[in-house]
């Protein structure tokens, strides 16, 4: 259909050669700051930091040699490497499909509530627009093991709280949670968005067809409907949640003993603390591509199932 | 059998009215129009009936069966929405199979995958297959029915919704303005089929428009509704011919019925601008004329004095719009097509309505009852 629509108006361009190339012009024009930010921005650091992942420079430095594939080689032998990726799959695989689930929930239940609707919408969504570093605080007192208020709590009813960032058995679960709590009003707020452009009539429909509960009507009406947004979540989050840094930075840095090390936290430290810029280019490098093809493979999988009204 | 029937329904949002006492019977296998201006409260009134909203008060019988209490999906009704309300991830096959999927098949039927291994999946499923098929061919679709809702056009998109609709049989059909999303041509054509299909189906039909002429022409019965109240209910002949309120004489017709203010003196002779007309009344005072515009003649002098300001020509006859000159009233009749040529702009022309064809309303918009014509009937025969 659009390749139809785009065609006529291209015969009749073509007809006056003059006027055609002055509209080149002009769209070239019109497009150049975009183009121009992007190549400054994001093409050329990018490409700039996919060469120095070839080289052995380190910041301070003044020559680098080209060194090929070696730093990709010692990736592979890094247990630490090694160790920060397993962390970051067990984060992201914890984080990603429970922030969804609450946000959906939440959002289904501020939908459905008649009363307080913008204040659950603005608690819930304080999280994204705080400061996340200001909040670790908090989290780091909440989660302390003997004076925090978790602990506390499960003292008084006869459970003994772990120690929840110190001990490496709970550390990743523990930045898990503070991740779900940061992403699950984010997750909320689309997909109440997503939720307002469902039209009503569907489910008055789908009423008047016999969906006589609500998990029916939400199966017939709300989940199809919700694709497109929920396409755009699942990306969003996992993208949100792997390349996550500043609790790590913040409450653990990583430790205890690289039990809570996360790949973005990896990259820092070889790039910032140890200089070695080429090392930390290498992991990023792998990095994007790991990202990239995880989105192209939710995009396939996903975009199939899902309907664009 | 299976009539509607509305009891003294009452409903407020807030301190709006919608419906205000509202009772209603619909026959069985009766076409009942809802028609009105926006917020007269038609779409709340289909919308208690099919149990989508509550009313605050009164109640609403189906067959019979008290159904107040009830929710949408137990009062086998079907419905059929203005803007189609389509499952856009469906096929039309998909969409019109909901019903029944969701009527007569139990909860581990319908699962995915597991569903088939349930007993009797594989029956019911091809069933309902068959009756999708058959419906589908009632409205000529059977060639659409593997495409989605957005690979087809207003037209074809309806009758997928009406298909949906009727597939399972309904005690009775609801309709909200369903062909208020159409073209004009196709929205025309489509009145036709629609009655046709509701006298092969014979189901109760309640029909919610805004356009007059739509619920005219396909009615059994037309409730005209205006404030959350019906004001008239009755065939169209009645409606047109016998209008009760001011409002209905002037929400029904086109082009509007033409309305002066008018005196009664204290011998019943009803005066317009102290021109008197034909008729005498029984109430006194100031009342409201109405005459329709094919009921209104050129006459020679001794009429209503006019500036003629417009003529529409329609192709079978003339519309001749004129000011009246007292009241400022545009005045349109409808007249014969030979006359465009005898009335040019800022002419001037005198009325006079048909005398057994006047409407009198008192100052409350109600018909006065008796209106008497006196005779005189030659008159009208003078033209300009």
């Amino acid at each position: 259909m659009s390749d139809v629509v785009a065609a006529t108006p291209y015969r009749l361009v073509r007809a006056a050669p003059m006027r055609r190339a002055g509209e080149a012009v002009a769209a070239w024009l019109l497009v150049a700051p975009a183009v121009i930010a992007f190549l400054l921005m994001l093409l050329i650091p990018t490409l700039a930091m996919v060469a120095l992942a070839f080289t052995d420079f380190e910041l301070g430095r003044t020559s680098f040699r080209w060194i090929g594939l070696e730093n990709f080689s010692e990736l592979l032998e890094d247990r630490g490497f090694r160790q920060s990726v397993q962390n970051t799959v067990l984060y992201v695989a914890f984080v990603t499909p429970l922030s969804i689930l609450g946000g959906l929930g939440l959002a289904m239940l501020i939908e459905a509530g008649l009363r307080g609707r913008t204040f659950f919408r603005a608690a819930f969504f304080l999280p994204v627009v705080s400061l996340m570093v200001a909040m670790a605080t908090a989290w780091q007192y909440l989660m302390h093991p003997t004076i925090g208020p978790v602990n506390n709590l499960l003292r008084s009813i006869g459970f003994a709280g772990p120690n929840w960032l110190g001990s490496s058995d709970w550390v990743l679960i523990s930045l898990g949670l503070i991740g779900i709590w940061e992403n699950v009003g984010f997750n909320m707020v689309l997909i109440l968005a997503g939720l307002t452009a469902i039209p009503r009539d569907l489910y008055a429909a789908a009423e008047v067809d016999g969906a006589t509960s609500a998990w029916e009507r939400f199966r017939l009406v709300t989940w199809p409907l919700l694709g497109p947004t929920m396409l755009f979540v699942i990306i969003i989050t996992t993208i949100r949640s792997i390349r996550t840094f500043d609790t790590v930075a913040t409450l653990t840095q990583g430790g205890p003993n690289k039990a809570s090390e996360l790949i973005v936290w990896t990259i820092y430290q070889e790039g910032f603390t140890f200089l070695r810029m080429g090392y930390g280019a290498a992991v990023t490098v792998v990095f994007l591509i790991v990202v990239l093809g995880l989105m192209l493979l939710q995009m396939r999988l996903v975009e199939r199932r899902v309907h664009y009204g | 059998m299976s009539g509607i029937e509305v009891d003294k329904v009452t409903k407020s949002y807030g301190v709006v009215t919608a419906l205000d006492d509202v009772s209603l019977k619909v026959a069985p296998g009766e076409f009942v129009s809802l028609v009105g201006p926006s917020g007269c409260g038609k779409t709340t009134l289909m919308k208690i009936i099919a149990g989508l909203d509550r009313a605050d008060d009164g109640r609403v019988s189906i067959a019979d069966r008290d159904v107040s209490k009830l929710g949408a999906a137990d009062r086998d009704v079907a419905m059929v929405f203005q803007n189609y309300a389509l499952y856009p991830h469906l096929t039309a096959r998909q969409n019109i199979a909901v019903p029944l999927v969701m009527r007569t098949m139990t909860a581990a039927q319908r699962l995915p995958f597991i569903g088939g291994f349930v007993p009797g999946t594989g029956e019911r499923r091809s069933t309902i297959r068959r009756e999708v098929e058959q419906t589908a061919e009632l409205l000529a679709i059977g060639h659409l029915l593997e495409r989605k809702p957005a690979q087809l056009s207003g037209g074809q998109r309806q009758r997928v919704a009406l298909a949906r609709a009727i597939v399972r049989r309904p005690l009775a059909f609801l309709m909200d303005e369903p062909l208020s999303n159409l073209d004009a041509s196709l929205r025309v054509q489509t009145r036709k089929e629609i009655v046709d299909l509701h006298r092969r189906v014979g189901a109760s039909t309640i029909y919610v428009t805004h356009d007059q002429a739509e619920a005219m022409t396909m009615s059994d019965r037309v409730a005209v509704m205006m404030e959350g109240k019906i004001l008239q209910l009755g065939t169209p002949e009645e409606i047109y011919l016998d209008p009760w309120d001011l409002r209905v004489a002037a929400f029904v017709g086109s082009p509007r019925i033409n309305a002066l203010p008018a005196d009664v003196d204290t011998d019943g002779q009803v005066r317009v601008d102290g021109v008197p007309m034909d008729v005498t009344s029984r109430v006194r005072g100031r009342v409201t004329l109405a005459v329709r515009a094919e009921d209104l003649a050129l006459v020679r002098a001794d009429g209503l004095p006019a500036t003629i300001e417009h003529v529409e020509f329609l192709g079978e006859a003339v519309l001749l719009h004129a000011r009246h000159a007292m009241s400022g009233a545009l005045l349109i009749a409808r007249l014969e097509r030979d006359h465009r040529h005898r009335l040019p702009r800022g002419g001037a022309v005198h009325f006079r309505p048909k005398p057994d064809r006047v409407f009198l309303f008192d100052e409350a918009g109600r018909r006065v009852t008796r209106v008497q014509p006196t005779g005189a009937v030659g008159r009208e025969t003078a033209l300009v």
